[in-house]
């Protein structure tokens, strides 16, 4: 698929290295048209599923003659179904998400993510979506499959910016209620809410057979905090400022982020999301690799 | 606390620079826009316990350095009772050192006497400390003020070495004061280096407050006192208390009374309380014989009485000493003695009424032992002339006072040791204004038997401790009481008072003189004036003891308490036998020894309050010092160390000491880098 590429966030050869890799859902999909994904609904493709017995009105073609040959009884013959996926990617675009790391701010890199991976979906044929959240929803694409809608995806991630406080934890629910059928829900974000908000977010896309993906962006600064004089510390979301020497409490917030991460990483073991914590000096593309390959199913034996 | 460089000290308020940096730097704080608010307030609620302690410790440990720091480089002293008045430079620093023979009390171990004790602390503290424009010494030998050029200068002086005088300490307190008010010295140090005898301090002198007020007005004068009141572990002083020679047929020999004193604790008395006899050797010499004789000591010590010394009948004065084995005190362990034939006592009568004159004649021509030759003359008024003043022990005068050649003549001779007795003429006229001696004028004569009496002429009041009227040996009291006066004739005089009659008019009054004695006596012993010839044993008493006392001097050999000027009346003195080998010229007579001057002998010895004095109370010493500035420091003479130390070394550790404890302060806590949750830079990620 020759997509032109406008875009300056994404880049050529990240796009060229990752198109040989595919994305893979972890659970079955249910979608309209036929696709590279498993379906829960038995189909024609050479994937062979199970067996079951014969039941009268069966499409008799089906039946497993060798099976008969063998047991003296009618087996109908499964095969899988592959469809098509629904990827919804979800980008937080609270005023945290802008807190740069050479030049480079946790927006941009959840801008590259998202883009990216929008452009691998689509190129395999998969609906892409988009859903920006900071307080609430202020962009929503439902995913659709034509290139003109991944056009438009782009085109919305190259222009939102970071403002504002977080409504993540809000914007989870709400997806899990509007997306309709099975999807991947991408989420990209720092998650600077409490894992338990985010445990009850994560349950709930669970519970409506979300196959949920998490790019947690961090930043080296935030996590070891290595400042040798006060600071006076803005809140990007509009709270107060608060004035701190960190050689005094230095320790202690990297306590806090230990506890914090230790806590996340019950939640993602509880939850099964597919949890990717990222700091956003690595390269992308690598991380998208990752990513990608870890989702490739494994052969079966 | 006192500091050799206080300058420094100005610098302690850089002790804040930890804080004042610390608060520009909370000033100085940069903006950051921040994300992860939500782990910053998490803590900053943690950091409210026991990191903010830390932080405010090491706040603590850096102020602490800079402290530290800053009294190292100050220099500061040992010895807290310099006070708060070491911090400043005084411009004259006077030592006042007693150099009585009690101050050579060594501690046996260490060889060191109080005296060189003090001594050597004192020129080390001084040599480190600052002493000022001046030093200055005052010795109690000499008494005099000398300027010393260094603290180290103390000790090689002759003035401050060994002496067996006896110190005048409100003396030489009274000679800083004058050299203070001549020089009107700012800030001034007094040092006192004694063991508080009391016969050194004289406590209950009236000196001693006019001093105390003259001090209090003088600003800056800081007076320390290094008492050595420790007593020493065991010392035996002796003490000849009379030597005579006498002669007995053709055999000639000494007798001598020899006193031995224990000090510091009892000499009979073993470490376990058992009581046994100690036996203390005691060896004489003379003429340079010696022998040894064993005494017995109880718990004062002991007494020899009436030793006897057998000598060639040739040798008519000599010397002679007494030892005791050494102990704690070197000087109190010899005493020297020289001796003599006994001279001729002789009086002289000056009186123009006969029954006077053979009154006072038949009182003095009975000797009081049979070996002694009493010669007495009886003058009138117009043969004064004819005394013998050289060979006369004692002067009767009784008339109208001595006026002219013939007063300058008596002023001479009680000069030279000898007594003069007034008694008043019989005259009832008045004297004339003007009329007076030894400042003292004779007045009216009152009768005690008229009806307007004030007086019934009975003695009220006499001072039975000293001189004429004293006591008995056995502590009998004379028989004043039983005195009849039935006349007496009143007398101004500033002298000192030694029995008066019931209505306060004096009857015996002494005279205070350099050398020898000059009484006043306001009655006449005949039976119309009193009952002293007729009672005949105060009168006799009286006169005996007046003519020994004014023959002390007409002996060839003369036994002296150590003192500068024990040596000033002849010139041609020299020195036989001595404790002191190098003894300079100027340092004669404090020390014990022999000296001879042709025929005249003198054995120069402490003093006996040397050996019998207690040491004053020290409540009582430093209620001389109320409201001075005064500090006493209680010093042992075995105590070598210094006065003061430079404690620069113990803050630069404690430096140290702090400054390391704040860099473990400061250690970052271990943490969290061995943490996989946070360093994401090996973020594996998928968790499935």
């Amino acid at each position: 698929m020759a997509l032109q590429l406008k875009r300056d966030y994404l880049n050529q050869r990240v796009l060229e290295r990752l198109s040989t890799l595919q994305l893979h859902a972890r659970l079955p999909m249910i979608g309209n048209v036929s696709g590279k994904h498993r379906s829960p609904i038995r189909g024609s493709s050479l994937e062979f599923a199970e067996y079951r017995k014969y039941v009268p009105g069966d499409d008799t073609r089906r039946l497993d003659w060798r099976a008969y040959a063998r047991n003296d009884r009618y087996y109908i013959k499964e095969f899988e179904a592959d469809t098509n996926l629904r990827m919804c990617l979800i980008v937080d675009t609270s005023g945290s998400m802008d807190f740069a790391h050479n030049g480079m701010s946790k927006l941009d890199y959840a801008r590259r993510v998202a883009g990216t991976l929008a452009y691998i979906a689509a190129l395999q044929g998969d609906a892409v979506g988009l859903y920006c959240a900071g307080k609430e929803f202020h962009i929503e694409i439902p995913p659709k499959r034509s290139a003109t809608h991944l056009s438009a995806v782009l085109d919305e991630l190259g222009t939102i910016e970071a403002s504002g406080e977080t409504g993540l934890a809000d914007v989870l629910h709400e997806t899990a209620e509007r997306v309709p059928q099975r999807a991947l829900i991408v989420v990209v974000s720092d998650l600077f809410i409490e894992p338990g908000v985010v445990r009850n977010c994560f349950e709930h896309l669970r519970f409506r057979k979300h196959d949920v993906a998490v790019f947690h962006l961090m930043e080296q600064n935030e996590l070891e905090f290595e400042f040798d004089r006060p600071m006076r510390f803005v809140d990007m979301e509009g709270g107060e400022p608060i004035l701190a020497d960190p050689t005094v409490i230095g320790t202690q917030y990297r306590r806090a982020m230990e506890i914090y991460l230790e806590s996340m990483d019950e939640v993602i073991r509880d939850t099964e999301v597919d949890y990717h914590r990222i700091c956003i000096h690595e390269d992308y593309g690598d991380v998208l690799a990752r990513f990608l390959l870890g989702r490739t199913p494994k052969k079966r034996k | 606390m006192s500091f050799l460089q206080p300058l420094a000290l100005i610098a302690l308020p850089l002790m804040a620079l930890p804080i004042i940096i610390h608060l520009i730097n909370q000033q100085r704080h940069r903006t950051i826009p921040w994300a992860a608010m939500m782990f910053l307030m998490r803590a900053k609620r943690m950091s409210r316990g026991m990191a903010r302690l830390r932080h405010l410790l090491i706040l603590l440990m850096r102020v602490l350095a800079i402290a530290a720091l800053i009294f190292a480089i100050s220099r500061p002293l040992s010895g807290g009772w310099l006070g708060s008045v070491g911090l400043s430079k005084p411009d004259a620093t006077l030592v006042l050192l007693d150099r009585s023979a009690s101050m050579e009390i060594q501690d046996l171990q260490a060889g060191e006497s109080k005296r060189s004790t003090a001594l050597k602390r004192l020129a080390q503290l001084l040599e480190q400390g600052d002493y000022g424009t001046h030093l200055l010494l005052i010795d109690s030998a000499s008494g005099q003020l000398q300027e010393v050029d260094s603290p180290k200068a103390l000790l090689s002086l002759p003035m401050v070495e060994a002496s067996a005088t006896s110190a005048n300490i409100p003396g030489m307190l009274e000679t800083a004061l004058a050299y203070l008010k001549a020089n009107e010295s700012g800030r001034a140090e007094i040092w006192i280096c004694s063991d508080l005898k009391e016969n050194d301090w004289d406590v209950h002198s009236g000196r001693w407050n006019a001093m105390r007020e003259e001090f209090a007005q003088l600003e800056g004068v800081h007076h320390f006192l290094l008492a050595y009141t420790d007593p020493p572990a065991n010392n035996l002083s002796v003490r000849v208390e009379n030597v005579q020679r006498w002669e007995r047929g053709n055999d000639a020999e000494l007798l001598l009374d020899v006193i031995v004193r224990t000090e510091g604790g009892s000499a009979s008395v073993t470490a376990e309380g058992r009581s046994v006899v100690r036996r203390v050797p005691i060896e004489f010499e003379v003429n340079n014989v010696r022998s040894v004789v064993e005494v017995e000591l109880d718990t004062l010590g002991a007494s020899l009485q009436g030793h006897r010394i057998p000598i060639d009948t040739k040798l008519n004065s000599g010397w002679g000493s007494v030892s005791l084995p050494g102990d704690a005190n070197p000087l109190d362990n010899r005493f020297f003695f020289v001796f003599s034939e006994p001279p001729v006592r002789k009086a002289v009568i000056v009186s123009d009424d006969p029954k006077v004159g053979e009154a006072f004649r038949r009182a003095l021509a009975i000797p009081t032992d049979v070996r002694l030759q009493h010669h007495v003359d009886v003058l009138p008024m117009n043969r004064v002339a004819e005394i013998d003043w050289e060979n006369t022990g004692l002067l009767i005068w009784q008339g109208t006072l001595p006026s002219g050649l013939v007063a300058e003549q008596i002023q001479h001779f009680v000069n030279n040791g000898r007594v003069a007795m007034f008694f008043p003429s019989k005259l009832r006229t008045p004297t004339a204004t003007g009329e007076q001696f030894f400042a003292s004028r004779w007045g009216d004569w009152h009768s005690t038997t008229g009806e307007q009496s004030d007086t019934t002429g009975d003695i009220s009041w006499w001072r039975g401790d000293a001189d004429l009227l004293a006591h008995a040996e056995s502590g009998d009291a004379l028989p004043l009481s039983e005195l009849r006066t039935y006349q007496y004739r009143t007398f101004e005089s500033q002298g000192t008072l030694l029995a008066r009659f019931d209505n306060d008019a004096p009857l015996l009054t002494r005279v205070a003189t350099d050398q020898g004695a000059a009484y006043f006596c306001s009655t006449l012993p005949t039976a119309q004036f009193s009952s002293l010839e007729r009672d005949g044993v105060v009168f006799y008493v009286m006169l005996q003891r007046a003519l020994a006392e004014g023959c002390r001097t007409l002996a060839v050999a003369s036994q002296r308490d150590a003192e500068i000027d024990v040596l000033a009346d002849r010139n041609q003195w020299e020195p036989v036998a001595s404790a002191e080998s190098n003894t300079s010229l100027s340092q004669r007579g404090l020390h014990a020894g022999i000296y001879r001057d042709s025929e005249y002998w003198a054995a120069v010895n402490r003093s006996q309050a040397e050996d019998n004095a207690k040491i004053s109370p020290l409540e009582t010493v430093d209620a001389l010092f109320d409201g001075l500035s005064y500090r006493r420091i209680d010093v042992n003479v075995g105590d070598t160390s210094a006065l003061a130390s430079e404690l620069w070394r113990i803050f630069l550790i404690a430096m140290a000491i702090v400054l390391i404890l704040e860099a473990v302060l400061s250690l970052p806590s271990r943490k969290t880098e061995s943490s996989p949750l946070i360093d994401l830079t090996v973020a594996e990620g998928t968790t499935e």
